[in-house]
């Protein structure tokens, strides 16, 4: 009797897995077959080529900046104490589960005040240039990576800290010396998804920005305009682009991680 | 006429609060070249107990003053405190050389300098050969040398060591009774150790120290700790039968 239990659960595991991997494979199978077919003839366009230097340019630069924003703000919220911590914390998951086209709304009135209009006569446009495309993609993964990042602090023994800080090393060492190097791997991986993450960014992007061509035009409003001008071909060669980069980046970090779990967590390598 | 020993470390009602754990009012010194055994059951409250005593955690109540001045208000990096954990806490992306090296190049020691000090420490502790290997690839005993090593470079004054042998082969925890001796005399260290075992209690300490439920019941001459008066926890504690008990009184 148990065991038909076991066997019927199994089964109906199976079945819906079966379910979720048609439903995932045959969209990811759409862009493949149609869009390896669409590349060709839109590779040489100008349009997909600058979309893409775009999107790859803003995404690093906001992943860097979001590296060195989110890197000391975990480190606060997973090793300091203070008051209100838990609203902090709160303060910032909030903004993961919010719609990002909520997020780019409200950048896009803070960027739109006399503060906005200053800093655009000062040289640094945000609303409707390419600043705002890497603004939005940092604000939005903002959040995900402090989670990320305090997340593989967290995991580090705080032990180990205590007793290079014993051995004479200051809380500034004890982060270069011992925590940094001991998620390193950790660390790498949550930069290509962020970079991933990036890459993808359009609902707060075509808030702040807009969507104009050859001005801020990423991977995904390319996608976009591609679609309002009825122009599926060149939208499926650009979602192909965006596929693959992010088939890589995933890879990469999944390899990364595996490498991390196969030789231990710490190996000194 | 022998000299009068120094306080090194001194618990004065060192209380601390973790949940429903309370370390109650704990009272206790340690004498320059002294061993102090702190002696309890699991969830007794040992590692909370040293963690506090080194600044670690901050104490709700009490102090704990190293050297007469209270500890936590002396920065992590400048107590000069050796600490060994239970599992060694040795870095794991280092190697065995640059965990004993790292209380050198923090102080900014050159690496010639260094090299020849993590040399001669290494000779000290029969460790030379396994200088070159990361601490996942060395036996329980080895990397236990390595953390007192460590733990000795900067010739602390005091030693803390979190039940240090309890992970060891019988052999290795004999040898590491003789080392452990040798410190004191070599490096003149005093050292605060927290075990469960009574007879390693006996063996390494001078004094030693019950502790139940957070409450350090008495701290008796390691010679004394099965004669001495306890209550009757800690003689239950002990396995000090009625009897037995009733004939000392």
């Amino acid at each position: 009797m148990r065991d038909r239990r076991h066997n019927l659960f199994s089964g109906v595991c199976a079945v819906l897995t079966a379910v979720v991997v048609l439903l995932i494979g045959s969209t990811i199978g759409v862009i493949v077959v149609r869009g390896l077919g669409a590349l060709p003839g839109h590779w040489i366009q100008r349009e997909t080529q600058f979309a893409l230097w775009m999107s790859v340019k803003s995404a690093c630069i906001s992943t860097c900046l979001c590296v060195l924003l989110a890197v000391p703000t975990a480190y606060t919220l997973s090793r300091g104490r203070f008051p209100l911590r838990g609203v902090l914390e709160t303060l910032l998951e909030l903004t993961v589960s919010l719609p990002y086209i909520v997020l780019g709304l409200s950048l896009l009135i803070l960027f739109s005040s006399p503060a906005g209009k200053w800093l655009k006569e000062a040289g640094f446009p945000v609303v409707f240039s390419t600043n705002g495309v890497i603004l939005a993609q940092l604000v939005v993964n903002l959040p995900f990576a402090i989670r990320l990042v305090s997340t593989a602090f967290q995991g580090v023994d705080r032990k180990l800290e205590y007793v290079a800080g014993l051995l004479g090393a200051s809380p500034m060492r004890q982060f270069f010396w011992v925590l940094l190097p001991l998620c390193r791997r950790s660390l790498w991986s949550a930069v290509i998804l962020v970079w991933a993450r990036a890459l993808g960014e359009f609902g707060a992007t075509l808030m702040l920005v807009g969507v104009t061509r050859m001005r801020t035009e990423t991977l995904p409003a390319s996608i976009y305009l591609a679609v309002s001008g009825n122009d599926l071909d060149s939208a499926l060669a650009s979602a192909f682009l965006l596929l693959l980069l992010s088939a890589v980046s995933l890879g990469l970090a999944n390899g990364m991680a595996r490498r991390g779990r196969k030789r231990g967590r710490y190996d000194g390598s | 006429m022998t000299e009068a020993k120094k306080t090194v470390l001194e618990l004065r009602n060192l209380t601390l609060r973790r949940g429903e754990f309370l370390l109650d009012k704990v009272c206790c010194s340690v004498m320059e070249r002294e061993i102090v055994a702190i002696i309890g059951k699991t969830g007794a409250g040992k590692t909370l107990l040293l963690e506090t005593a080194a600044g670690l955690c901050r104490a709700d109540g009490g102090q704990a003053l190293y050297g007469g001045i209270p500890i936590q208000t002396v920065p992590i990096e400048r107590r000069n405190i050796g600490y060994l954990y239970q599992d060694y806490g040795l870095f794991p992306h280092m190697t065995a050389r640059e965990n004993i090296g790292f209380s050198l190049r923090m102080q900014r020691i050159g690496a010639k300098e260094r090299r020849h000090r993590v040399d001669e420490m290494a000779e000290r502790f029969g460790i030379r050969e396994i200088l070159e290997q990361y601490p996942a690839t060395l036996s329980g005993g080895e990397q236990q040398r390595v953390a007192l090593a460590r733990a000795l470079m900067m010739r602390p004054p005091l030693l803390f060591l979190d039940e240090p042998f309890s992970a060891l082969d019988p052999v290795t925890r004999k040898d590491f009774y003789r080392i452990l001796h040798e410190v004191r005399e070599e490096f003149g260290c005093a050292i605060l150790f927290v075990t469960h075992d009574f007879s390693e209690a006996q063996q390494l300490a001078d004094r030693i120290g019950v502790l139940i439920d957070g409450r350090l019941r008495g701290v008796v001459e390691a010679s004394c700790l099965f004669t001495a008066p306890w209550e009757a926890e800690v003689c239950r504690f002990l396995g000090i039968s009625e009897d037995e008990r009733g004939d000392r009184e």
